[in-house]
């Protein structure tokens, strides 16, 4: 999949999704993943479709089951799905003989983000075989997060170790249901060695009451400075970044955040998922 | 009750395997069926009418304490006419009905307009629990003394519980000078904010998880509230391991008796890795070790019986992404066949317990059925134990097709069910034929 990107990245790849129709039907509010979808789809020559829930008949109550229905019968040929609610995109799939990719379904899985991580971080490693043996650190509301569910295999699968870190109101209760080590704060995560600083959006609904005290503690404790950079660490983010809350605003930019390479990876992973998930593209480029 | 026209005022049952732990009853055996009563039990019984059920199994009717029959205001759901059908489809002569329906059963007028349907259109014996707070809305006592007066059996707050403790104490205080028993649905909402259990499989699948202390701790409330008001309590859908053991200490402290469903004894929350919206169901599947822990109270008379929670939900509610579906599992038809196939065939429990936590104990709590003996109702269930059988939508006589089990496979199945001597499910002209 990365081979295929990084293809894509070259543009060695022509148009594979020429004559097919994607569809984007993105529920919820989506930047940079919307568009990069989208910037895919059209550089891939895909005819593209988009859908939000307020200008299509889910606004009017439609189900989910009928809109991706009709998706279907209109003839998409893949359906590119953001959802609020967690199995979304595996309900759709139950109703449609198109392709659906997951662009994120509430608290349960965001693929495309975990794949476009691994391809930044790997570039600037070196390559996927560099990645092996390094330690990160996933930081923040694990709880909530989508792309932590979907980073944590796809970092292990690289051989990479991995501990988070976060207050354990914004952990799961069987916070051992992935058997990694849970840390406390950013400083500890330093200590155990961590290269990677993988930072998690605090949500906006979550800054404050019950479950932390207040932003500035969070930031104090689970938020990267400056000071916490040296030593070749490596700072992500999925964005959209709250800055002075994860990341201070000068790190956001430094040298050693990947947070700009992780967004212009978007464009080329996506293009190589669609093109993989409509059979366009069998093969990764040699 | 709604029997079938042509029941025979005399039926005698030849060559049955008759179980009822009650009475010691288990043999093969003839009993006879007179003017809705059982008669006779005996060897070499005769009479106009036999029905031959030599190789199947008689046991007491089954009885439900918790059933959702969506009357008044979702018959599209589930009827008095269709919910009866299916509790008689899966061997219950008794059920009692939750009020937790549009409108809720909090004025004594919907009492007793759900009494009348009842007379007309159920084929079992069902019971009307009223609501113990007006709109289930956890502030304001139901008129209790009236309700029963309606025809109320008892009062619950099902569906959703009871927020304030103190409001809870009161309710207990006043169902107790009504004289009526008290079943309780023990869940904190504060804790209770997901829609399946807080484990592993919620931390793995990002679907939001409710702790089981949101249930133990209600469940402790209730039981300590219990204890001093001296109300009679029903905690239903006990699902973790720590709730079953706060009810066994209780028991001997408080007037308290405890179910648990056949779902929460047969499932666990490895189902919400499907992400399949049917599998959503309050109280949540549990981890293994709480099916375990409840399987072993279930064993040990901690819990002293099972209810189904039976829960139909049109399919709109059901096929949902998991955090949008409706809660709740069909289960009358299913009850037996599962517990039995799951517990009794895999193991964990004696046929003779599963009979006694069906039948004997939940009709011990109602007051009527639940025994095979000489002068009582005959409230009785057939059964063919050998039968294998896969759970389908056209199996079902539920309005609803909400079931966990649709395309499992179960070995057991109930072949006919007697109220009042009335042959209210009838699967043995298929079966057998009766001989006239």
């Amino acid at each position: 999949m990365l081979d295929l990107a990084r293809a894509h990245a070259r543009g060695e790849t022509g148009s594979p999704l020429a004559g097919k129709t994607v569809c984007l039907a993105f529920f919820e509010a989506s930047t940079r993943t919307a568009v990069s979808f989208e910037l895919a789809a059209r550089r891939c020559g895909a005819d593209v479709i988009s859908l939000s829930e307020k200008g299509s008949a889910m606004a009017k109550g439609e189900s989910l089951i009928d809109t991706v229905v009709t998706l279907d019968r209109l003839g998409a040929d893949a359906i590119v799905l953001r959802h609020p609610a967690v199995g979304a995109a595996t309900f759709a799939a139950r109703h449609t003989g198109a392709a659906v990719v997951n662009a994120g379904d509430g608290c349960g899985q965001h693929p495309t983000q975990a794949l476009l991580d691994l391809y930044a971080l790997s570039e600037a490693s070196g390559g996927f075989d560099e990645l092996t043996g390094r330690r990160v650190a996933i930081v923040g509301d694990v709880l909530h997060s989508r792309v932590a569910r979907s980073v944590i295999p796809a970092f292990r699968a690289t051989g990479m170790e991995v501990a988070l870190v976060a207050p354990r109101t914004l952990l799961p209760q069987d916070s051992g249901a992935w058997r990694l080590p849970i840390l406390s704060t950013v400083d500890e995560a330093l200590l155990w060695g961590a290269s990677v600083l993988y930072m998690l959006r605090l949500q906006n609904e979550r800054m404050s009451g019950a479950r932390i005290p207040s932003v500035a503690e969070y930031a104090r404790f689970y938020g990267v400075s400056r000071w916490h950079l040296g030593d070749g660490v490596l700072v992500m983010h999925p964005g959209p970044v709250n800055r002075g809350v994860e990341i201070s605003g000068e790190v956001v930019l430094d040298g050693s955040s990947l947070i700009p390479h992780q967004v212009a990876a978007g464009v080329h992973v996506r293009s190589a998922v669609l093109a993989l998930a409509t059979g366009a593209a069998h093969e990764v480029a040699a | 009750m709604n029997g079938r026209d042509g029941t025979p005022a005399e039926l005698v049952i030849r060559q049955a395997y008759v179980i009822d732990p009650t009475k010691g009853l288990d043999r093969i055996a003839d009993v006879r069926i007179r003017e809705g009563r059982v008669a006779e039990i005996g060897d070499g019984l005769r009479g106009t009418r036999e029905l031959d059920a030599d190789g199947l199994h008689l046991f007491p009717g089954f009885v439900d304490v918790h059933a959702h029959w969506r009357t008044p205001g979702r018959e599209d759901e589930e009827s008095v006419e269709s919910g009866s059908a299916s509790a008689a489809a899966g061997g219950f002569t008794g059920v009692v009905m939750m009020p937790n329906t549009d409108p809720v059963v909090d004025r004594p007028v919907v009492v007793s307009g759900l009494v009348r349907r009842v007379e007309k259109e159920s084929r079992v014996r069902a019971y009307v629990s009223a609501a113990l707070h007006a709109g289930l809305n956890g502030e304001r006592l139901t008129e209790m003394r009236l309700l029963k007066e309606a025809g109320a059996f008892c009062v619950s707050d099902d569906g959703l519980g009871t927020a304030s403790a103190g409001v809870l104490r009161n309710g207990m205080l006043y169902a107790r000078s009504a004289g009526l028993p008290v079943i309780l649905h023990c869940e904190d909402h504060t804790l209770a904010t997901g829609v399946v259990h807080d484990g592993v499989h919620a931390a793995l699948a990002g679907v939001p998880g409710s702790p089981a202390s949101a249930e133990d701790a209600a469940t402790a409330t209730a039981l300590v509230l219990a204890a001093e008001t001296g109300a009679k309590v029903h905690i239903t859908h006990v699902s973790t391991a720590l709730s079953a053991a706060l009810v066994g200490f209780f028991k001997g402290r408080a007037d308290v008796s405890a179910d648990t469903t056949p779902h929460h004894l047969t499932l666990t929350d490895g189902l919400v890795a499907t992400l399949d919206g049917m599998y959503r169901v309050n109280p949540p599947l549990r981890p293994e070790k709480d099916r375990g822990g409840v399987i072993q109270a279930l064993r040990d008379g901690i819990l002293d019986f099972v209810a189904t929670d039976h829960a139909p939900h049109a399919s709109e509610e059901k096929e949902l992404p998991f955090e949008e579906a409706a809660p709740g599992f069909l289960g009358h038809e299913t009850a037996f066949a599962a517990l039995y196939t799951e517990l009794v065939l895999g193991g964990g429990l004696s046929l003779s317990r599963l009979v006694q936590a069906m039948s004997c104990s939940s009709g011990r709590w109602v007051g009527e059925g639940g025994r095979i003996s000489a002068g009582e109702p005959a409230d009785l269930a057939l059964v063919d134990l050998s039968e294998r059988w896969t759970v389908g939508r056209e199996t079902l006589l539920s309005q609803s097709s909400n079931s966990p089990y649709l395309g499992r496979r179960l070995t057991s199945r109930v072949v006919g069910t007697i109220v009042g001597g009335h042959l209210v499910h009838d699967r043995t002209g298929a079966k057998l034929g009766v001989r006239a």
